[in-house]
């Protein structure tokens, strides 16, 4: 997650208008899950790795180790799709076990084909959105959508949280290391423990001591904030809108069409 | 001292445990509009505390704290009121920051004081530039150094135009660089006619930059004056943790073995020291 954070800080989309990257990756990834085609998944995958890699300029092989991470996942909830325990062999291949069968059909696999392809596209369209869009872009636009305040305020400040806590946590790991707090299992275990406790009363104090710096500069109870603008260019829009469309027609030819 | 009086506390008393101790136990001072006041003394003394009162943070239990010549309420709008004139750099820009984006940060407190939006962006971009912060704008602030976070700390409450800044030790933790940096902007603020209230430990840059010296003692002011008296007085440094400025310790040394007159203003930096020992060696 770190490193998806640095990474979109120095994509080379990074200052496109976050509405555009916002509105792409969102409504080609509705488009990708209430479709579940085939073609349609393959089409995305292909075009939000390129945008991603290609131009944003995320290496390519960080980012198909990226797209491994729910792979595994994928796998394995694929498996029971796929593999069925029958007194009856199917059509695709069957494995005798004694008087049982391991077998899988043609449309199971069909099935499963489908289900993988969908959900890894689905989750290329985020990655196409975070390794692009820092997050306070994000939260500009959910602004613009009138998401609640209380909210935006909430994932303003924990995403600043999580990197000061992380520090935290790496510091006191460290000196922890340093006086052998890891030396065998059982102090390990109880190095972890503490640091948890040692987290907490620091994350509670760091709030306490935000809230007054914050009192301190006039806050009454609404976080404003400015945002940079970076405005859209009608290219892109024309552009989002073309494909979108194009999916969504060839969604509908692969479904009732075919 | 012959400036008006800004802000000042009488007979401030503030506990943080309903009584068993005090932080602030009967603190008066007179702070003067537009000086460069250094506040010293041992930790815990209660300079931080008392920062604090300053922007209405805390609420003194006994006495009470003047500005402009009027008692401060602690009603919201009069709280609002006074922080806008009155901010506080603290010293750990991590409890500060709240925001990933440098220039939503920034923003935050100009638009607290319900400026214009064309406004507010005018005044980000100034300050901005006015403290070289434009390299490292577009970094999130999780990713910027020590110095560049001091440096956004400072703008946060820069970019509001408050009469008084109070910096509570501006350069604990910053490299040589960044101390200077942060050391220019200071001057600046007092070209620009703000009233700076530094909380240090460094006696030397004190005392060659500052126009007046309140020493803290258990919550008390022990001394307050101008430099060269403040850190003349043994005693109150000893009790206060502090040690005189090295220039001058050499000063007082030098006039001892009567190399130089102790006729001689005291001098504030090692220019002037230098510049007697060359008009006493030509002698």
């Amino acid at each position: 997650m770190i490193v998806i954070d640095k990474l979109c800080y120095q994509s080379k989309l990074r200052y496109e208008n976050a509405g555009e990257k916002f509105a792409f990756a969102v409504l080609t990834l509705l488009i990708c899950v209430v479709s579940r085609s085939i073609a349609v998944a393959g089409i995305v995958l292909a075009v939000t790795g390129t945008l991603t890699v290609a131009k944003g300029g995320v290496p390519v092989l960080r980012y198909l180790k990226f797209l491994t991470i729910p792979l595994a996942f994928l796998f394995l909830s694929t498996a029971a799709i796929l593999f069925h325990i029958s007194r009856t062999p199917m059509d695709l291949f069957a494995i005798p076990l004694g008087g049982w069968y391991l077998t899988t059909s043609m449309s199971s696999l069909h099935y499963a084909v489908q289900l993988i392809l969908t959900a890894l596209s689905a989750v290329s369209c985020l990655y196409f959105l975070s390794f692009t869009t820092p997050m306070t872009d994000i939260l500009e636009v959910l602004r613009r959508l009138h998401c609640p305040k209380l909210l935006i305020e909430l994932m303003l400040l924990i995403y600043r949280f999580i990197f000061v806590l992380l520090d935290t946590a790496s510091a006191i790991t460290t000196s922890q290391h340093c006086r052998l707090g890891n030396r065998d299992y059982k102090t390990a275990l109880k190095s972890f423990g503490l640091l948890g406790s040692a987290l907490m009363l620091r994350a509670v104090t760091r709030s306490n001591r935000l809230y007054t710096a914050m009192e301190a500069r006039c806050y009454d109870d609404t976080i404003r904030v400015l945002s940079e603008n970076h405005p859209p260019k009608k290219s892109v829009i024309a552009a989002i809108v073309l494909f979108d469309s194009a999916l969504i027609a060839l969604a509908i030819w692969s479904k009732y069409l075919i | 001292m012959n400036t008006d009086v800004i802000l000042k506390a009488q007979d401030l008393f503030f506990s943080y445990d309903d009584g068993a101790s005090y932080a602030l136990s009967g603190l008066s001072v007179d702070i003067h509009r537009g000086q460069k006041i250094a506040l010293m003394g041992a930790n815990g003394s209660g300079k931080s505390t008392f920062s604090l009162c300053c922007t209405g943070i805390c609420k003194p239990q006994r006495g009470t704290l003047y500005f402009h010549g009027q008692p401060v309420a602690y009603d919201k709008k009069s709280l609002l009121a006074l922080r806008s004139k009155v901010g506080i750099v603290f010293q750990d820009p991590d409890n500060q920051l709240f925001s990933a984006s440098v220039y939503q940060e920034i923003s935050f407190g100009i638009l607290n004081l319900g400026v214009s939006e064309q406004q507010a962006r005018d005044e980000v971009e100034a300050v901005i530039g006015a403290l070289e912060i434009t390299p490292f704008r577009d970094k999130p602030t999780h990713a910027l150094s020590g110095g560049q976070k001091k440096l956004v700390s400072i703008a946060d409450i820069l970019v509001m135009h408050p009469e008084i800044i109070i910096l509570d030790e501006p350069s604990a933790a910053l490299d040589p660089k960044h101390t200077q940096m942060v050391n220019r902007i200071v001057a600046q603020m007092t070209e620009a006619g703000i009233t700076v209230i530094m909380a240090t430990h460094d006696v030397d840059y004190a005392y060659a930059w500052a126009d007046e010296v309140i020493l803290f003692h258990e919550g008390k002011v022990l001394l307050h004056g101008a430099p060269d008296v403040v850190f003349s007085d043994h005693d109150a440094l000893h009790k206060t943790n502090l040690h005189p400025p090295t220039v001058l310790s050499l000063f007082e040394r030098l006039c001892n073995k009567g190399v130089l007159s102790p006729d001689l203003p005291c001098p504030r930096d090692l220019d002037t020291l230098e510049n007697y020992l060359t008009d006493a060696m030509h002698k």
